[in-house]
């Protein structure tokens, strides 16, 4: 009984537009939204420094390998932040840091569909931090508004962040579409590569029960179509005023529903991809991971213990 | 045991001070098993491209807090307005009718560094 009044007003706060606080009471349901959610997100900016990090020693000039060594840096740095938030939401559930990271190594949690692909060549850097982090901007954009404090505090510094992933990841892909013919086929060659990664990337077109619950919430306030369609409107044309095509014949504006049509990725084949950790590159990166994980675990004991040490 | 191989940092808040002409500011916290790491992992999360003179990080405990929960500790018992510039908006209007406009602090502090004898905010006949 206690419970449902405080469910009750629980809500009536969160139709107010109030945001709640790490400490504040909560229903379970929205705690383990809210972690799933926030939980995924922090290990899929950590595993998304994977793909650019390849290119840190074969970036083409010193100044393109400064820019990008800084966003590799800004992605594992929002990874800490968001875990910060995670670990906060998890502790009542007995779960800490440790856990959270190991989940990933065991494949207990998913991170995005792009970070399990290839990025065979200096285009395809040029394309994550034009497409991808421009679909993830449009994601984080969208989850400033949340209802949940300590998360959207956080994605106000990212999304500041972000905007620079964005200007660098642009400057790169203009650079190579003004560029040879060869450089201009690159670009064309990544743009094919990732389209379908992309439309997968904002997930399933209907609503799921779990979606709308984040919804009713107001943990998220738009769904993956939404943002889908926010995300076509503005890079379609934006790839089409290059020059540039997108592997898709469908591909239209619809005047009528004012909508764009495309042609639905292969749900399955992205699907298993993220469930299962068998994309491309998913294996070798998380061995990377596990391995930044498993051994420094001496590291972080040594710390531990010499301030205990200290302090006695 | 089987927990016995985790490693547990404790958590510190982070405080950004930006100029010396400014306070503290706190922008979020960091995990680390001492102060100083804390200090270290502060500085790389938060101040990759902001500049600052001086940070400080707190133990989590340390901090003591209101509650979220309690929104009265925060009520106005009544409007006060009287408080403040924004309960003053007449003075513009009685101002204009000697011909002089309102001034205001950003005025003075504007006119502080202009050079002397030359005062805009206010109006000369
Ligand atoms: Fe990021
Ligand atoms: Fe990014």
């Amino acid at each position: 009984m206690i419970t449902d009044q405080r469910h009750e007003q629980f809500m009536e706060r969160i139709q107010r537009g109030e945001k709640i606080e790490a400490t504040d009471w909560m229903p379970d349901e929205y705690r383990k939204l809210l972690l799933k959610l926030i939980h995924m997100h922090a290990v899929s900016e950590i595993m998304g420094a994977f793909p650019e990090k390849e290119w840190v020693p074969k970036a083409p000039t010193l100044k393109r390998k400064l820019a990008i060594m800084a966003k590799v840096q800004d992605e594992v740095g929002h990874g800490q932040l968001l875990l910060r938030v995670a670990e906060d939401l998890a502790a009542p559930l007995g779960k800490t840091r440790e856990d959270l990271m190991e989940d990933l190594i065991e494949g207990r949690v998913k991170f995005h569909n792009v970070f399990h692909m290839e990025s065979p060549t200096w285009a395809d850097a040029g394309v994550i931090g034009w497409l991808v982090d421009g679909a993830a901007i449009i994601n984080q954009a969208a989850l400033l508004s949340t209802s949940y404090g300590p998360y959207a505090r956080v994605l106000k510094r990212i999304c500041a962040e972000e905007s620079f992933h964005m200007q660098h990841g642009e400057n790169i892909i203009l650079a190579l579409a003004g560029g040879s013919k060869e450089q201009r086929r690159m670009l064309q060659e990544a743009v094919n590569r990732w389209w379908e990664s992309l439309i997968f990337f904002f997930g399933p077109v209907e609503v799921t029960d779990a979606a709308r619950r984040m919804i009713d919430y107001r943990i998220r306030t738009k769904t993956n179509e939404e943002l889908r369609q926010q995300f076509l409107k503005k890079y379609v044309p934006r790839i089409h005023s290059l020059g540039l095509t997108i592997p898709d014949p469908n591909l239209r504006y619809d005047e009528e529903s004012e909508k764009w049509i495309f042609t639905e990725p292969d749900w399955k084949k992205f699907g298993e991809i993220v469930r299962y950790n068998q994309g491309p590159k998913s294996q070798e990166r998380l061995k990377l991971r596990r391995f930044a994980h498993e051994d420094q675990r001496w590291v972080r004991e040594a710390m531990v213990r010499s301030q205990k040490m200290q302090v006695v | 045991m089987e927990r016995d191989h985790r490693v547990e940092y404790d958590v510190f808040e982070v405080f950004i001070q930006k100029t010396q002409a400014d306070h503290h500011v706190h922008v979020g916290s960091v995990v680390a098993p001492s102060p100083d790491v804390a200090l270290t992992t502060a500085r790389e999360n938060f101040l990759r491209r902001e500049k600052a003179v001086n940070l400080w990080v707190v133990p989590k405990e340390a901090i003591v807090a209101t509650s979220y929960d309690i929104p009265g500790w925060f009520a106005r018992e009544m409007d006060r307005k009287y408080r403040e510039v924004g309960g003053y908006s007449e003075n513009a209007r009685l101002w204009k009718m000697y011909r002089e406009k309102a001034m205001k602090l950003e005025d003075i502090v504007r006119d502080l560094n202009r050079k002397p004898g030359y005062a805009d905010g206010v109006n000369r006949r």
